[in-house]
């Protein structure tokens, strides 16, 4: 279990080398930060008027990036979108990595009929338009933040899915899963404490990979009618800027954009780093790093939905 | 009447009416690439679609956007009067007005004479050929017909003419009846252009579904030869002949040269000095062809119709706030778009509101409670901040352009006061809203944007007199389920005309039109019960207005609903845009516009 | 290899079968009921048993799943509830018109992401290599609808450099579509060179370019053979299963710029709960998808010996 251990700690001395990726993990904090203090209802209310409709951005703080419709704080709303999209980065990720994990883990282990139904089901769920996938099921249980939190976690395991079985097909061959199984360890004492911890980084790579891509589909999601119903939400923000850049009201649209692009930036800076520094098929070996790839295909299929 | 009606612009509330603001006081653009065309003398209006259309056959559509395109092709026997307010019912394909028996059941109509259908491959030598009485006798049976129209028949000629009913019934039974064999008792046809109608019992508002786009007259040899086809075809008696007519691209029409209507002689006072009249007695169509492009983004239209590629379009609530403002009375453009367009506003004929359920435990036996709720809203912030004005508190349920609204009933409705809603919610049991648990209000989530803003607005507010508010955004065909259900407390909704009369608004509160009905809260109070059956068999008039007034102040007292708004449409229009005057009753007005080419040539450069 | 094609093929029908339960019970039981959508508020009970008679909803369900399986044969889904189309005709038009606005920057993407991926390749870990990563990532951290948003906005609103919106059947369609693809194939550039350069590093390590390396060849006639012949695997995996969805289009793009395209007909199909055009155009992606994957194992194995089908 040491070389497991010893991934961790070597990728976290060299993740704390990189300064991008220090500032970049700076910045992330500072948003989680919002989030939580939005949690605990301590930011100023975005619904509170503090100015006239559409004041361009001047110094004083909550006018800083102007004001919308209502004359309300667009900084403020941006600051409570915060909270909607981290909850939505977290909630997709704590359903589709688990999922993901446990398929995947089944699928390889077993194999046979578990593998079959497995591969089957997910051949089913990538066959059907992901957007078709994310409305129906957020018409199952009602629209809202919930909702499409729970379509997206249902949809998105897929990719780790086929990953996590690859490799554990090729680990439960390996001698020491072999001699757990002679000392009498059963299926699941092996699954838990000897195939997962070996394969446990895909599940933290796919994960920072997921909360972007969640992040970004809500504004898609949103922009179409399937989203955030009630409250502040950036994709909310965004499909608003449609009707308002057009009368050269600039200021809600460029906020919006530049908190999220510093938010998806550091993301994708640090789950790059992330799958350098606890991939170790890109560590200097010659085998094709076709789960990096696939990584990157899932993310950029995210892009283009 | 006693039947429950499907409301042509209320199928989805928030949808509908921005679809409607979109086709009434905007009418879209044209996507011409950016070279100026030049000044050709071809007058060409540049509009736009913002929804695909349903059908083109009259009886199988009923919604906005496929009655905007069938108006254009084909004509109801009445429509209304282009100018004149408050709407006015005209003769179309008729001599006259029908003229009502001694029997007070029977209308005979006189059709026009010389009226042609469009030349089509269905008539022998493709020549159309000229419309008589078979016609309508044929395109009532059809409507009729259970297999051809499940939609619109109940609303606008169930119950109404003798024997149709029971036609109706042996359509269901027979699925190819031949209607020829099959005689109506309640229509009757005395000579080629006359007929006679008989109605099951007085009902001075029949004739106003004879002006509605589903009961536009269809030639027999084009149903016979297109079949169901004829839902993208259309051979009509219309102004303009579909000419291309791509599922989402452009749809282009162009005029036809035998139309039998005129440009009407007379308007309002205003009309003349605003040149409404220039036309006056003019040949119709004007415009010799229309381009419909599908343009389902707010982005790219105002984008275009800034740039002239469109003649004119709505101004929703976003655009509002930059482009124009509310002096007074008035709205007016502002800054650079002042100088460069024009900008029309109609009152709506829909009115906004709350309903309250009576079969909620909370509600149904509190007056009080309702009351308060009553006191608790401020409408006229609400129209401020949430609609930049666009719209008019009510003061009864119906809207001020239609007879029978609050302009010839005196009644005001309760007006904003925090005090007095606390004090009625103490008298309901829940002082300072303490005991009171949160009241859930649906919506339908057609504009999750407008829904949503909207939802913010009245939490706030209701939220300063202690009552708190929870939103539930539904699917459309769930809200309608819950609603006609009748499991809920309170539900956002609002009611479109069908025909403008303030029958049409005061059954959404009669007893036997309870949930599922259009009683939505299933209110009921036997007075005003006896009240609405007396007033709907009367003709317009002051002693029907006295009856109307009892009724409201009736309503003002039990709050079966909490007012919010009637909307005003605003739009802007090209300067080159002539003889444009919103008409929300007509399905389309393309008919009486113009366009000045040159002007337009030049505009477009 | 025949045998391979045709177990292959029959792999799919349980796929297929799959697709078609899921999409048959989320309609059932999630989507919009059609008969209410198109009846509106009010209707009579009466109204609504005519129109789910006319429209077969009245059937019991098993029947109805039958029935849905007999389509799926004859690819006949018949017509739209909402339109009363031939699904037929519709799914041709509308097919080739979403091409026409999603093949082009497919291909030429495709070509210009992976020249730019070989020149990062080749000049990496040098501050080309850094500096284009980073645009990359950048270019990726903003939302698709942004993009679109603002080009739209900026280009042929402010710049006038492209028409804002239309499209005109034939050739003529082409100064309408310039703006859609360039948009799409800005979007496309930032995921696919990363995707692309991490596939190139890879192949550089391999053992057979060491060989050459060593045998003199230069670095540039290494990239050019070697490399991009043995990248063009991966690469293609990665991009042949994206086709199917590229006949569905972009339908965000579809709707901002008026392409008469089969992108929006899926999402009003499900907002007005037109259960035909939902079966059909489901069923049409599943069906291309599988075939797609097909192709591409196909075309590995040609151009790679050392994969076997089996």
């Amino acid at each position: 279990m040491t070389r497991v251990h010893n991934l961790y700690w070597e990728a976290a001395q060299k993740l704390s080398r990189q300064k991008l990726v220090v500032i970049c993990l700076g910045i992330i904090a500072v948003y989680i930060l919002v989030a939580v203090l939005g949690g605990f209802n301590v930011l100023p209310d975005y619904q509170t008027r503090v100015g006239a409709q559409y004041e361009a951005p001047s110094l004083e703080l909550a006018k800083l990036l102007g004001t919308d419709l209502f004359g309300r704080s667009v900084l403020y709303k941006i600051l409570a979108g915060t909270k909607t999209a981290m909850l939505i980065g977290v909630l997709v990720t704590s359903i589709s990595v688990p999922i993901g994990v446990i398929l995947g883990a089944l699928a390889g282990y077993y194999g046979g009929l578990v593998d079959v139904g497995i591969v089957w089901l997910y051949t089913v769920i990538s066959s059907v338009p992901y957007i078709l996938m994310v409305i129906a099921i957020s018409y199952v249980i009602g629209k809202g933040l919930v909702a499409i939190c729970l379509a997206m976690g249902l949809l998105g395991w897929v990719g780790l899915c086929r990953l996590i079985r690859s490799e554990v097909l090729k680990t439960r061959n390996l001698e020491y899963v072999a001699a757990a199984k002679v000392i009498g360890a059963n299926d699941l004492q092996i699954i838990f404490s000897h195939i997962l911890p070996n394969v446990i980084h895909l599940a933290i790579i796919s994960a920072s990979l997921q909360i972007l891509g969640a992040i970004k589909s809500e504004v898609i999601l949103t922009y179409i009618g399937v989203g955030i119903q009630d409250g502040a939400s950036w994709g909310a923000m965004i499909s608003d800027a449609t009707g308002e850049l057009v009368q050269g009201i600039w200021w809600p649209l460029a906020g919006v954009v530049l908190v999220m692009f510093l938010l998806i930036y550091s993301l994708n800076v640090v789950s790059d780093a992330l799958r350098d520094a606890l991939d170790p098929k890109l560590r200097g070996t010659t085998e094709v790093a076709e789960g990096d790839a696939q990584f990157e295909a899932q993310e950029a299929a995210v892009q283009k939905a | 009447m006693a039947v429950q009606k499907i409301s042509l612009w209320q199928k989805t509330p928030q949808l509908v009416m921005s679809a409607l603001l979109i086709a009434t006081v905007a009418v879209p653009l044209g996507c011409r690439p950016r070279q100026g065309t030049g000044d050709t003398g071809v007058k060409v209006l540049d509009t736009f679609r913002a929804s695909v259309y349903r059908s083109l056959d009259p009886p199988k559509q009923f919604d906005v956007a496929s009655a905007r395109i069938i108006s254009n092709i084909y004509d109801p026997l009445l429509e209304y009067h282009y100018l004149k307010r408050p709407y006015e019912l005209v003769p179309n394909l008729l001599e006259t007005l029908p003229e009502l028996g001694e029997d007070k059941l029977t209308y005979t109509f006189k059709l026009r004479k010389g009226v042609k259908f469009h030349d089509d491959p269905c008539f022998p030598d493709g020549k159309g050929r000229e419309l008589t009485a078979d016609d309508v006798i044929y395109t009532l049976k059809r409507f009729a017909d259970v297999n051809v129209n499940p939609q619109s028949y109940p609303a606008l000629l169930e119950n109404r003419i003798k024997g149709l009913d029971e036609f109706r019934e042996k359509t269901r039974q027979q699925k190819d009846l031949d209607y020829d064999q099959e005689n109506v008792s309640g229509i009757e046809k005395v000579d080629s252009h006359t007929f006679k109608i008989v109605m099951t019992e007085p009902d001075p508002l029949l004739l106003m579904s004879f002006a509605t786009s589903p009961l536009s007259i269809v030639p027999k040899e084009a149903v016979e030869k297109y079949g169901r086809k004829l839902e993208h075809h259309g051979v009509g008696t219309g102004p303009y002949v579909l000419d291309k007519n791509p599922r989402k691209g452009v749809m282009v029409l162009k005029k036809n040269p035998n139309y039998h209507g005129t440009y009407p002689t007379e308007g309002e006072s205003e009309d003349q000095s605003q040149g409404l009249l220039e036309d006056a007695g003019e040949k119709l169509p004007i415009i010799d062809e229309i381009r419909i492009p599908l343009i389902e983004e707010a982005q790219p239209r105002m984008l275009k119709f800034l740039k002239g590629e469109l003649d004119s379009i709505g101004i929703d609530r976003d655009n509002f706030s930059k482009m124009a403002e509310k002096v007074g009375d008035q709205f007016k453009l502002k800054g650079e778009f002042a100088g460069k367009f024009n900008l029309a506003s109609a009152n709506d004929l829909s009115s906004f509101y709350i309903t309250i359920n009576f079969r909620d435990k909370t509600f149904g036996q509190n007056k009080a409670l309702r009351q308060a709720l009553a006191y608790a809203l401020d409408t006229p912030a609400y129209i401020e901040k949430m609609e930049n004005g666009r719209g008019h508190a009510l003061n009864t349920i119906v809207p001020l352009p239609i007879d029978g609204s609050e302009e010839s009933v005196p009644v005001k409705w309760y007006s904003h006061d925090l005090n007095k809603a606390k004090a009625k919610l103490k008298e309901a049991g829940y002082p300072e809203g303490k005991g009171l648990p949160p009241i859930t209000i649906l919506y339908a989530s057609a504009d999750p944007k407008i829904s949503q803003q909207n939802h913010e607005f009245l939490r706030n507010q209701l939220a300063q007199s202690g009552i708190q508010l929870k939103a539930e955004f539904l699917k459309f065909s769930e809200y309608l389920q819950r609603k006609e259900g009748g499991s809920f407390q309170l539900a956002s909704g609002g009611w479109g005309a069908d025909y403008p009369d303030a029958e049409n608004f005061y059954q959404l509160f009669y007893g036997p039109n309870k949930a599922p009905g259009p009683n939505d809260g299933s209110y009921s109070n036997p007075e005003y019960d006896r009240l609405y059956e007396q007033m709907r068999r009367m003709s317009p008039g002051p002693e029907r207005n006295k009856i109307i007034e009892k009724m409201a102040l009736i309503l003002k007292e039990d709050v079966p609903v909490v007012f919010l708004k009637t909307p005003i449409s605003v739009g802007m229009r090209q300067k080159w845009l002539l003889n444009s005057k919103p008409n929300l009753m007509l399905g389309s007005t393309f008919k009486f516009l113009d366009i000045d080419t040159e002007a337009k040539a030049k505009g477009l450069k | 290899m025949l045998g391979y094609i045709v177990r292959r093929l029959l792999y799919i029908i349980p796929t297929i079968l799959g697709v078609a339960v899921i999409i048959f019970v989320l309609f059932n039981i999630a989507g919009e009921d059609p008969v209410r959508v198109a009846l509106g508020q009010h209707a009579t009970p009466q109204a609504i048993a005519d129109l789910e008679a006319q429209w077969g909803l009245d059937q019991p369900l098993w029947k109805q799943f039958l029935d849905f399986l007999r389509q799926i044969v004859t690819f006949d889904y018949g017509e739209s509830y909402f339109t009363g189309e031939r699904l037929s005709e519709a799914f041709a038009s509308g097919a080739l018109v979403s091409l026409s606005l999603t093949l082009p920057p497919f291909v030429l993407g495709l070509v210009i992401n992976i020249v730019i991926a070989m020149m990062i390749a080749y000049y990496r870990g040098t501050w080309i290599d850094r500096f284009s990563t980073a645009a990359a990532v950048i270019s990726m951290s903003v939302s698709y609808l942004v993009y679109i948003i603002a080009m739209q906005y900026f280009l042929a609103y402010e710049l006038e450099w492209f028409p804002i919106n239309g499209y005109a059947p034939g050739w003529d369609a082409i100064p309408y579509l310039a703006l859609p693809w360039l948009i799409i194939i800005v979007v496309s550039i930032g995921p696919d060179v990363r995707i692309y350069r991490t596939i190139f590093l890879n192949e550089m390590q391999a053992n057979y370019v060491r060989t050459a390396r060593a045998k003199g060849v230069s670095e540039r006639g290494v990239l050019f053979t070697h490399i991009l012949k043995n990248a063009m695997i991966p690469i293609l995996t990665f991009t042949i299963v994206a086709v199917p969805f590229l006949i569905l289009g972009a339908f965000l793009m579809e709707r901002f710029f008026s392409i008469p395209g089969l992108g929006d007909l899926m999402i009003s199909a499900i907002n007005n709960g037109d259960f035909p055009v939902l079966k059909g155009m489901t069923m049409y992606i599943t069906m291309t998808y599988a075939v797609f994957n097909l192709i591409t194992d196909l075309l590995i194995a040609a151009v790679d010996p050392r994969v076997k089908l089996n």
